[in-house]
């Protein structure tokens, strides 16, 4: 004989052969459990597919400015004075000139659109108009230049046309400044295009400067460099003269937008991660199922000579092949997801942010990442039913197993189970930082332990079904502890879906509570002006002292507290360096103070270099109270001691460090007033006093002024919706699941065939047997929804501790309203998914059923 | 010469203490080319001692010999290799891979073994001609009679010539046409191939057909008849009744 024996490679093609049909055979059960990693592949590849795509685009606009060979700016991102660090640059070998340069990029409200047509973000760029021309060339196309007396005069690349064709030479507009609306003239217009989003408009140093309220400060260091110097060599030789503080100017502008866009991807990828690990449960179970289901092909294979480790490997390539498919159609899912993304939020982006258009580009890492995990996922699903597989005997075919080793098999998973599950609960109550672990752990508890726990809960619950079903009722009881593992299997997919749903309910509801609860203290003012974006400072134009001055000068206000910015890092970690002024704040605003109390932290906050820091900040810098932690300032590394934890509702997701206003214009050189927030007079009228302020803020366009009540209502409701996602995902678990529940019920009748003969033959009416199964479902969905309810509960007691860990502290609340759902949720599937199967089993043909094996 | 032999073969079930007997002391012997059927009554280790001697189920003592090598010592990936190898499978149910056609069944041991599949083919088709099949061999399972399922699986039991045909009652569930059918089939391999062959059987009129017929009765063998293919049904039937009531 030619034949080439052992040759892996025939046995592998023949497997996957056989699972493609398998699989192909259960097509409904194929596409609904392999949907879940479609999901998570599809999740986990948008994010990734269209994240660097669009910080791309982002970046790209932010970096436009030209012309200087290297530029400087500091490394926290505050301005500095000139004089102490002009003069060492200006010093270095091979430095020909030195500029400073006062520039933002901020949004303009939608009032001020019509002198700047539809330019929704600008660049003020404060130029010394000497030493600026010294370090690089400004070509006109039209009028001059800057020089060197100018006040109120303005200079546009030629690409404002693109935005506001009516600006002429001599046209004068106005524009935003700390000090309220101010009236530039164009004096020129430059040859080169400059930004197409974000278009440049070259103002006198000084005007910046007013304009900023940081009078005689500067933000950027512009450097050129004689002919012929090494300019590497030069931009290391002018790193070394500037110091730490000083970094070569990255797109630093925008970088806490990039970063904040960062944090919400990073949800979006946890959302993908979980699905597919509860994805993985799910494929788990079903094969489990398949394995019961195949339990004669595979005895039978084994007879024939299939080895343990072929049969393993058959069912693993099983699961790779579901894998592949649900990771394939994920990718284009997911491919699909983001083109519609780009395609909603692309016109948005283009439109209102001027932003350029997004160019999705192959990024191979997006295909790697999601590639692997759906495989993996799958992977790790199939193999352990894949090794149970393989233990097959080969008599299984033949022989039925005798009971007494199932009871003792069952005996082990409660043993096994209920150990993890202790271990776990330990974990839970441990503290924040395991109670994640905790929660898993307790989910493959309970699943390992189920099998065991089918005798006590049918025992639990039978009265109850014996009430309802009469004999029925017990024939499907004693149906159901006879085979435990099957019982077990199709309560734990139940019990994953109701899990979720229970997690889900907890999740939005501790949410809501941890909101609403800062909502109602954060802000105990009357009148709130905001900017045009909170929380995201750094694009921002405030005001100086004058708007404060002229509010409190109001009759009906009594008390007028702000709120002041600077950027700034800890160990270069990036933080939002807050300012507020320990006598005026706790007029106007609450903290939630985790430790200490209120009196003290504020009396010590006006000491000294002291600063309270939000829960988040605490948790990533790793500081506490009475620590001391390294500012990077305007001023240099400077020492501040942490006097409190201080929370609301603005700060509670992000790293912020809270100072006095006073250490902050000495540190950080900053005066401007970001938020404002005002009390009014005993017995004002609201709305009066509204108008009155409202009139007041017509010249400090930035600001918008409404009654703190609404506002806070706004935030609130935005954040509920985002909530949403939560029962997205549950709906997303929980139908996969009925399906598993369908499957296992349809098995179990099939399985049972020939006792269903039986009790035909012996005497029992179409409608008992349809009532004894019936009755089974409902045993069996009482006990996956008790399993489910019992799970569900663990996991978000540990998901919500593990808030704790990044510093949301929220306060469990029992989700008896998910329970209720979840009960009536599984006890309804349950009876939905035995509606087939006790039609089919009470039409079986008596005497097919008997002869059936 | 023996290509079998059973040595005090036994094989319990139950606790140590409460020994059930399936097969007590069972010492048989089968020579290369006989067709051996195997008859008792229900519970007598009929099916035990075909187990026992695939390899399927393990000698609670004695030993079985296979040509020069005792099978019992073997782990569970020789054993595996063994029933691939030498020795051909047909059981009363579930004989088939329902999502396989008669040639992919038939072909397995072979794919099994690492036969690259065109050749494995080839020979499944082989076997299929030989058992009258070979214009099915495209279909599944499912498409095919009961009598044809039975007439698949032994092609598959042939397809790598093995030393060793094992039947545990393969037409117990057929009539008595399709039954007949199986059983000349058994007939003609043991003529045309010297395939030896050990059957299983409730049925005289199926047990007719063999060289041999071993009787048990609790694990034992009670009697030994050589028929030469010469059997009479009904002489098997009063020799069965006899056994069982004695
Ligand atoms: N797994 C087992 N556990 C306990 N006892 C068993 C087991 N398998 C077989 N037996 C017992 O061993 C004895 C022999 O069984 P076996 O199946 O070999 O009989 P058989 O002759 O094939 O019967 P039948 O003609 O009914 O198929 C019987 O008493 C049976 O109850
Ligand atoms: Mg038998």
């Amino acid at each position: 004989m030619t034949t080439k024996r052992n040759d892996w490679r025939a046995t592998v093609g023949q497997m996957t052969r056989m699972g493609l049909r398998y699989l192909n055979g259960r097509r409904l059960r194929t596409t609904l459990t392999t949907l879940s990693i479609v999901f998570g592949v599809a999740l986990i590849f948008a994010i990734n597919l269209a994240l660097p795509s669009m910080m791309d685009a982002f970046k790209q606009s932010m970096s436009s400015i030209s012309g200087a060979d290297i530029r400087f700016t500091s490394t926290s991102g505050v301005s500095f004075t000139p004089e102490s660090v002009l003069p060492q640059v200006s010093g270095v070998a091979h430095v020909q000139a030195v500029t400073g340069i006062l520039s933002r990029q901020f949004s303009i409200p939608t009032v001020e659109n019509g002198a700047l047509g539809s330019a929704a973000q600008i660049q003020l760029i404060g130029i010394d108009a000497t030493s600026a021309t010294a370090v690089r060339q400004f070509a006109m196309s039209e009028g001059r230049f800057l020089q060197a007396d100018d006040s109120g005069a303005a200079v546009f690349p030629a690409g404002i046309a693109d935005f506001a064709p009516e600006l002429k030479i001599g046209t004068v507009f106005p524009l935003i400044t700390a000090g309220g609306l101010k009236l530039y003239t164009v004096v020129g217009f430059l040859a080169e295009a400059g930004s197409p989003s974000a278009p440049e408009i070259y103002i006198p140093l000084k005007d910046a400067q007013a304009a900023f309220n940081q009078p005689g400060l500067i933000n950027t260091i512009e450097v050129s460099i004689g002919a012929g110097a090494d300019r590497e060599a030069v931009t290391a030789a002018v790193q070394a003269a500037l110091g730490d503080g000083f970094q070569l100017a990255a797109d630093t502008n925008g970088a806490d937008v990039v970063g904040s866009m960062e944090v919400g991807f990073a949800i979006f990828d946890l959302l993908g991660v979980l699905a597919l690990f509860l994805g993985a449960f799910l494929i788990f179970n079903t094969f489990r199922t398949v394995i019961l289901e195949r339990r004669h092909d595979l005895a039978m294979l084994r007879a024939i000579g299939a080895t343990q480790r072929q049969i393993t490997v058959m069912i693993v390539i099983e699961s790779l092949l579901q894998g592949a498919i649900g990771t394939a159609v994920g990718l284009v899912l997911g491919y699909l997801m983001v083109v519609g993304l780009v395609g909603v939020i692309g016109s948005m982006w283009q439109t209102y942010f001027h932003l350029p258009a997004i160019q999705l580009q192959a990024n191979p890492g997006a295909f790697v990442i999601a590639i692997v995990l759906g495989m993996l996922t799958a992977l790790l699903a199939g193999y352990w039913p894949a090794r149970a597989a393989g233990r097959t005997s080969p008599l299984d075919a033949l022989r039925p197993t005798t009971t007494a080793s199932v009871e003792r098999a069952a005996r082990w998973n409660l043993i096994a189970g209920g150990g993890l599950m202790l271990v776990s609960v330990l974990m839970l109550v441990a503290g924040a930082k395991t109670a994640a672990g905790g929660a898993m752990l307790f989910l493959i508890g309970m699943m390992i332990a189920a099998p065991g726990l089918v005798i006590p809960a049918a025992r639990l619950f039978s009265p109850l079904l014996t009430l309802w079903f009469a004999r029925e009722g017990d024939l499907a009881r004693s149906n159901l502890v006879r085979q435990p593992g099957r019982a077990a299997i199709t309560g734990s997919t139940l019990m994953i879906g109701l899990a979720v749903l229970v997690l889900a309910a907890a999740l939005v509801s501790a949410f809501t509570g941890l909101l609403e609860n800062l909502a109602g203290r954060s802000f105990s003012s009357d009148i709130l002006l905001t900017p045009q974006s909170v929380g995201i400072y750094s694009g921002v134009i405030g005001a100086d002292d004058s708007l404060a001055t002229r509010l409190r000068a109001l009759p009906s206000v009594a008390a007028v507290g702000t709120m002041r910015y600077a950027p700034s890092t800890v160990n270069s970690e990036p933080v939002q360096v807050l300012g507020i002024d320990p006598n005026e704040y706790p007029k106007v605003a609450t903290f939630d103070f985790p430790q200490g109390d209120a009196a003290t932290a504020y009396s010590e906050l006006g000491s000294g270099r002291t600063a309270f820091i939000t829960s988040i900040a605490q948790s990533t810098l790793g500081v506490n109270v009475g620590d001391e932690m390294v500012l990077q300032s305007a001023e240099g590394p400077q020492t501040y001691r942490v006097v409190g934890v201080a929370n609301d509702i603005l700060t509670f997701k992000v790293a912020v460090v809270f100072i006095s206003q006073t250490n902050m214009a000495a540190d950080f050189h900053k005066s401007e007033d970001i938020l404002l927030m005002a009390n009014l007079a005993p017995g004002a009228d609201k709305q009066a006093a509204l108008t009155d302020v409202q009139d007041i803020v017509k010249d400090y366009p930035q600001f918008t002024a409404q009654l703190t009540g609404e506002y806070r209502q706004t935030i609130v409701d935005l954040s509920a919706s985002a909530m949403m996602f939560f029962y997205i995902l549950a709906l997303l678990i929980i139908i996969p699941a009925a399906m598993g529940l369908l499957n296992t019920l349809t098995i179990n009748i099939l399985e049972r065939t020939r006792e269903i003969g039986v009790v035909r033959a012996v005497g029992g009416s179409q409608k008992q047997v349809r009532r004894m199964v019936t009755a089974e479902a409902l045993l069996l969905g009482i006990f996956g929804s008790a399993m489910g309810v019992l799970t569900g509960v663990a996991i978000s007691y540990g998901f919500i501790g593990a808030f704790g860990a990044i510093g949301w502290t929220m306060p469990f609340a029992f989700p008896l309203m998910g329970i209720i759902a979840a009960v009536v949720v599984g006890v309804l599937l349950a009876l939905f998914a035995s509606i087939l199967p006790a039609r089919s089993a009470a039409k079986l043909d008596i005497i097919r059923a008997l002869q059936y094996e | 010469m023996a290509i079998l032999r059973t040595e005090s073969l036994t094989k319990t079930y139950g606790s140590p203490d409460k020994p059930i007997y399936a097969v007590n002391e069972l010492n048989l012997s089968v020579d290369e080319g006989e067709f051996v059927a195997i008859m008792g009554p229900s519970g007598s280790g009929k099916s035990t001692v075909l187990y026992l001697i695939g390899g399927l189920e393990r000698p609670t003592s004695g030993k079985v010999w296979l040509r020069d090598s005792d099978i019992s010592t073997l782990n569970d990936d020789a054993l595996s290799r063994l029933r691939r190898e030498s020795l051909g499978f047909v059981f009363q149910f579930f004989n088939l891979i329902p999502v396989l056609s008669a040639a992919e069944n038939v072909a397995m041991p072979l794919i099994l073994d690492g036969v690259p599949r065109p050749e494995a083919l080839k020979l499944a088709n082989e076997a299929l001609t030989r058992v009258g099949l070979a214009d099915r061999s495209s279909h599944r399972p499912a498409e095919l009679s009961g009598g044809q399922q039975q007439r698949a699986a032994l092609a598959r039991a042939l397809v790598a010539k093995p030393a060793l045909i094992l039947a545990d009652e393969p037409t117990g569930n057929l009539d008595s046409r399709s039954s007949d059918e199986v059983v000349q089939m058994l007939r003609q391999t043991a003529d045309d191939l010297h395939q030896t062959i050990i059957l299983v059987t409730h049925d005289p009129r199926v047990a007719a057909y063999a060289d041999r017929i071993v009787f048990l009765k609790d694990g034992k063998i009670v009697d030994d008849n050589r028929l030469k293919g010469q059997g009479n049904a009904d002489q098997i039937r009063e020799q069965l009744t006899k056994v069982a009531f004695s």
